[in-house]
């Protein structure tokens, strides 16, 4: 048998089945928190935030409207509850980079492997010296992968308005880099 | 894609991000959370409104609706005049102490002479007093009557609210006639709601209701 669709769980929550909430939240909870901590910063703010939102969201959900993709509608109470944790620290812990993986028999020339690293440093300081409005879209764009409709959800603004400020935050990164 | 475009997905891919916490627990308790929350608030509305109602239409008690005064699980009315009153019939059917399927509370922690289980709780006999104890969250209720100008004022029990009742009045038990009662003391703990009977003035009233436990 098929599982239900994502429709038919919304639709099933919305007439108060806890259950069809629940697999709504395992199959969106990976992308909720990993949404609120590059925009929080800070992994216990992600998880309250994460967790308030799907809260919210199963309160708001007789104001979700029918048909609608579900994971936009949710990015945007995830993205709001995130940015309100950050205004509330306010400061954000910036994002790292993982450790060194261990070297593989196929690893390129340690001196430049150094320099790779030294390079993606460069640019993750670059991205975390931006201003917020910048920093997200790019966290959003190309962190996240999130498509240009989920981006305009997240960060509450028109989708026509993304393209152009991922290309201005693009610019001022550069000219961080410089 | 820009070259700066794809060393920031590059980096996408190196970022060290913590593992994704499970959700789905913490969501679901507070949810079920909110909705018995929910239950109980339409409950004590329901039962706040089925008491008025009751009060108005109980035959025998046309008398005009002056104050109303409402606690979880309890609502006592004052009216112009009380109706035919008829004396108290048995408590229901004597019970071992160990039988009650929640813990009774009890004044200075004593055992009652005897428990009977009637009128959707216990009773708890003891020398000169009556306890009664109901789940009111399960929606039990009882309505009291009091004739006007009798000393009828909200109390707190250990900062729960409360009910004093400090004369003869009707009470009304679900099912029964309304029956004579003396100085009443009702309060809420926790789910419970507790009706304390005896002969003696508000304070003592009080500090054995304090006592409970």
């Amino acid at each position: 048998m098929q599982p239900p669709g994502e429709e038919t769980l919304v639709e099933r929550a919305r007439r108060g089945d806890l259950a069809a909430f629940e697999a709504l939240v395992l199959a969106y909870q990976s992308l909720a928190f990993r949404t609120a901590f590059v925009i929080a910063g800070d992994a216990a703010d992600a998880e309250e935030a994460a967790q308030d939102a799907f809260v919210k969201a199963h309160r708001a959900l007789g104001r979700f409207r029918r048909g609608e993709p579900f994971r936009p509608w949710l990015l945007t109470i995830v993205a709001n509850e995130a940015r309100n944790r950050r205004r509330t620290r306010g400061r954000r812990a910036g994002l790292a980079l993982r450790a060194a993986a261990e070297p593989q028999a196929t690893a390129e020339d340690p001196e430049e492997a150094a320099l790779a690293t030294e390079r993606r440093e460069r640019l993750l300081t670059a991205v975390e010296r931006l201003r917020d409005d910048d920093r997200d879209i790019l966290a959003c764009r190309y962190f996240l992968e999130l498509s240009e409709d989920e981006t305009a959800a997240a960060l509450g603004i028109a989708r026509g308005t993304v393209k152009s400020r991922a290309h201005r935050a693009l610019a001022r990164l550069q000219e961080e880099l410089r | 894609m820009t070259e700066l475009e794809l060393e920031l997905r590059d980096l996408a891919a190196r970022l060290d991000l913590p593992p994704s916490p499970s959700l789905a627990g913490a969501v679901r308790a507070r949810l079920a959370r909110r909705r018995r929350r929910r239950r109980v608030l339409v409950l004590a509305l329901a039962t706040c409104v089925a008491a008025l109602a009751v009060a108005l239409v109980v035959p025998g008690s046309r008398a005009s609706l002056l104050r109303f005064f409402h606690l979880r699980g309890a609502s006592v009315t004052l009216i112009d005049r009380l109706p035919q009153l008829t004396p108290r019939r048995s408590l229901g059917t004597p019970i071992p102490f160990g039988k009650v399927p929640f813990r009774l509370l009890l004044p200075s922690g004593q055992r009652p002479e005897r428990v009977y289980a009637g009128d959707g709780g216990y009773w708890l006999r003891y020398p000169g007093l009556l306890l009664f104890e109901y789940e009111s969250a399960a929606g039990a209720t009882i309505l009291k009557k009091a004739a006007a100008g009798t000393d009828v004022e909200y109390v707190r029990v250990r900062g729960e609210p409360g009910i004093w009742i400090g004369a003869r009045h009707a009470l009304y038990l679900p099912g029964g006639p309304p029956r004579v009662a003396g100085h009443v003391l009702i309060w809420q703990h926790r789910l419970l709601t507790l009706r304390l009977e005896a002969a003696v003035g508000r304070e003592r009233a009080l500090a054995i209701a304090r006592s409970v436990r």
